[in-house]
């Protein structure tokens, strides 16, 4: 190896700061990013939503059969359309549909569906059949190809762990735990103690200044402001912070968030209620923000768990089950219904049939809103007709 | 986080040796340890690299012409050389079975500081290095007399310019100030008297040799002693001297356990290293053993080199040349055998900075996705004006994990093997990640063992031991 030739590669020591090499990716400079002005913003509804509670078959007898204990009163469900209406917490998403800007994928799933949370996420996250496996994400995958050279911020993941969906060859994303960490340092906040052990106090503040190290962040931090007031709730944050960097300009192609809670193998009322509200409450507010930013149709925002769950109660709560609707928001979306009202008397050990591939869903993301051939990251099914 | 873990990253650079810490137990690993045998003979890379002062002078001939093909040939051989020596190294710290001497050779040679950026000379470069082999575990009073005898130290710190009537202080000074006594404990008339009973120590066939017509034979006061001092006698004024035993300790003290280590410690364990003439096995043993029984987990921040090893160790990477972990280094802010400055790195706190932290969670990604940079371009060395190029390609990974546990307990088996404390935060994401349904007899387990590993190696928590 010559030396000389590696120190002109990847820089050294200069004026004290350490130039990272650019394979190891630091925030750089970086070219505004590929096509248009479009994005995605996607909340993944961890433990498995029950979709027949949250979209409901108000009006099939079947569903009031098999659910004694948990079934929602025809009286209590809200936004009535063709036989299907929404969970008394979604009262927000009703308002959505009613603007047009609200599509609902009836049944969506995949084959041979997996009912473990955690192969079923990784199904979902990868977009492979239920038999392969690989370890990148789909968006990972898509990025990688549509990244002429790595953008760590053409992802963001709003959450305390990677999610595997991002994860791909190239660092094109980062996982930022606390986006109160945007917020510019003030001398203060080094008086602030991160832990009792000085060590650990100290490189937990370094952890916190590495996302602060993105310029284009901070930058685009800069140039929005939060308009209207967003519930104190995790998610809402998340998607507070998230509506920020796309008011600023940020130019990522994906935004990544979660709400989890949904494993609702008992006490399924209460618990399922107050998950919904939050995910209502803070959508809605990221909603309007975007509507009045006049942005709402550069945004399509996606809401999906891993599974529904078991038609029939277990007594107080259901069981992992399979298919259930997928909910799109923004991004001049026809606003409408998609797929037929779900089929309770034809199950499968119980469980929904499912009608709609999610990948065929995913493809159409990448292809209406991302101008990108999905077969490049082998998702080979059709497009969804009629959603864009 | 389990002792035996904890000590086996201590004392070596992965968790290599936790099992046999933990069978054997502290006192026997390090029993073994100072026993351990070590490669005497000169590697074969230096074989014809130039060794006696009239080979070095042949060699600068031939170099002067740098524009002719030879000597560039030559120059070029050298800068291989010098890089082969930095995998040499490593490659000891990778393979020994017991890798505290070279945990230690580190350590003198971060404390004994001679870059091959200023001595040039491989082969002494080389030599300097088997010194603080030889003498990882020996006695400290001999080792520093050793060292500044070296043909690379005499080198370093300029003792070749060196000469009577024309002083020069540098060897001297750092003799007192950064070798052994520390600031505060001489006065600029023990230099200026160091530096003169030093004059004419110049470079020498296999070890450095007072020069007849340049040394300096009148009487000089060192600490209120007056003689002919030479080389050695001012090493052993020195080590009369009160406060010698404390500097090294610190270091030491810094080196294996505390990042800050209080007055008190060093004070303690100082007066021992003394009553014990400095003898460097027995202070090792009591501190280590005093050590081991308190709860010191997370009170320093792990070097890159401790970053890196432990890493391709967990990972269980077999093709990584050890080339490349000395540029891991190097960006670190680690290059073997080329610190900054006579100082030697700062340790602690100064290993971190978040360009450093990113490039560590960056390198730890790049692992665990099974990639490291294409070696084919990487030992490429591309022509003038040609872009380098630079590609990855894939290796073998795998992670050891309990394939009959489930999830808490592959969880808990990691985090004892990797974290010195898993706050409720922590363990709820691990959770989240290695979910109660998941199932490690599924052929394809390994692949979430991994993000969870992954997700565990950027916590704040994993840069400490």
């Amino acid at each position: 190896m010559n030396r000389r030739n590696f120190l002109s590669l990847t820089g050294t020591f200069t004026g004290g700061v350490l130039l990272l090499p650019e394979f190891l990716h630091a925030f750089g400079a970086q070219n505004s990013l590929v096509v248009g002005e479009q994005c995605l913003v996607f909340i993944q509804l961890n433990g498995g939503n029950d979709g027949l509670n949250t979209f409901i078959p108000y009006e099939n007898p079947l569903y009031y059969d098999l659910r004694t204990k948990i079934a929602i009163g025809k009286e209590a469900v809200i936004g009535k359309n063709k036989g299907m209406a929404f969970h008394p917490a979604l009262k927000d998403f009703a308002q959505m549909q009613q603007n047009g800007d609200l599509t609902i994928l009836q049944n969506v799933g995949y084959p041979e569906p997996n009912r473990s949370h955690f192969r079923s996420q990784e199904i979902w996250q990868t977009a492979t059949d239920a038999t392969k496996y690989i370890s990148e994400g789909w968006l990972g995958r898509y990025l990688d190809l549509q990244c002429k050279e790595p953008q760590p911020t053409a992802g963001i993941n709003l959450d305390s762990i990677d999610n595997l969906a991002l994860k791909g060859m190239e660092p094109n994303t980062i996982t930022v735990k606390n986006p109160n960490q945007f917020k510019v340092r003030s001398d203060k906040d080094d008086t602030i103690k991160l832990s009792d052990n000085p060590q650990l106090d100290f490189v937990r503040k370094v952890a916190n200044s590495v996302t602060e190290g993105s310029d284009e962040i901070q930058k685009a931090i800069a140039k929005s402001t939060t308009e209207n007031s967003y519930p104190k709730t995790g998610l809402s944050k998340n998607l507070e912070w998230i509506a920020r960097l796309i008011k600023g300009n940020l130019n990522s192609k994906v935004y990544y968030t979660s709400l989890g809670g949904f494993d609702t193998h008992d006490n399924q009322l209460a618990i399922q209620e107050k998950k919904l509200t939050e995910l209502n409450d803070a959508l809605y507010s990221f909603y309007q923000d975007l509507k009045k930013a006049q942005l709402l149709q550069n945004v399509t925002v996606v809401v999906f768990s891993e599974f529904g769950r078991r038609v029939k109660d277990n007594g107080n709560g259901t069981d992992h089950g399979t298919a259930a609707p997928m909910f799109i928001i923004g991004g001049n979306n026809k606003g409408t219904v998609l797929g037929k009202n779900p089929n309770l008397s034809d199950l499968d050990n119980g469980d929904l049939k499912y009608e709609i591939d999610f990948r065929s869903v995913y493809a159409t993301l990448l292809q209406h809103k991302m101008n990108f051939d999905s077969t490049k990251i082998g998702i080979n099914n059709n497009t969804v007709s009629g959603l864009f | 986080m389990n002792k035996s873990n904890l000590w086996s990253l201590r004392l070596g650079f992965s968790s290599k040796q936790a099992a046999q810490i933990e069978s054997l137990g502290i006192e026997k690993f390090l029993k073994q340890s100072f026993a351990s045998k070590y490669e005497k003979h000169l590697p074969q890379f230096l074989e014809d690299d130039p060794k006696t002062l009239a080979e070095l002078k042949e060699f600068r001939n031939k170099i002067k012409e740098t524009t002719s093909a030879e000597g560039k040939k030559v120059l070029k051989q050298q800068l291989r050389n010098s890089s082969e020596l930095k995998s040499w190294w490593i490659d000891k710290m990778r393979n020994d079975a017991f890798p505290l001497r070279e945990k230690m050779v580190c350590f003198w040679h971060n404390h004994f500081v001679a870059t091959s950026q200023k001595v040039k000379v491989n082969y002494w470069v080389y030599q300097h290095n088997m010194i603080l082999r030889e003498n990882a575990f020996g006695n400290f009073k001999e080792l520093t007399k050793k060292i500044i005898k070296s043909n690379a130290m005499v080198k370093y710190l300029d003792n070749v310019d060196n000469k009577k009537g024309s002083y020069n202080e540098n060897l001297s000074r750092e003799l007192l100030e950064l070798f052994t006594l520390g600031i505060g404990n001489y006065t600029e008339s023990d230099i200026k008297n160091g530096a003169r009973a030093l004059a004419g120590l110049n470079l020498g066939e296999d070890a450095a040799v007072y020069r007849r017509f340049i040394e300096d034979n009148s009487d000089k006061t060192y600490f209120g002693k007056t003689g002919n001092w030479k080389a050695d006698d001012l090493v052993d004024i020195i080590f009369e001297q009160k406060n010698i035993p404390y500097l090294i300790t610190k270091k030491i003290l810094k080196w294996l356990v505390y990042d800050n280590p209080s007055d008190a410690m060093v004070i303690y364990y100082g007066d021992y290293f003394r009553k014990m003439n400095f003898e460097i096995q027995p202070l090792l043993t009591k501190i280590v053993t005093e050590e081991y029984v308190k709860n010191n987990s997370g009170s320093k921040i792990k070097d890159p080199l401790l970053y890196i090893l432990q890493l391709i160790d967990e990972l269980q990477i077999k093709d990584v040349e050890s080339k490349m972990i000395a540029f891991f280094l190097k960006q670190q802010g680690m290059e073997l055998f080329n610190q900054v400055n006579v100082k030697g790195w700062d340790g602690g706190n100064s290993w971190l900075t978040s360009q450093i932290y990113l490039q560590r969670n960056n390198t730890a990604d790049m692992l665990c996705n099974g990639k490291i940079l294409n070696r084919k371009e990487f030992n490429n060395i591309p022509e003038e004006g040609e872009q380098p190029k630079i590609s990855f390609e894939k290796v073998n990974i795998s992670l050891q994990f309990d394939t009959n546990g489930n999830n808490k307990k592959i969880i808990a088996d990691l985090s004892n093997r990797l974290l010195f404390q898993i706050e409720d935060d922590t363990q709820k994401d691990m959770e989240n990640l290695l979910k109660y349904d998941f199932d490690a007899k599924e052929a394809h387990a390994n692949n979430a063992v991994l993000r969870l590993f992954n997700y565990i190696t950027k916590t704040p928590e994993y840069q400490l031991i």
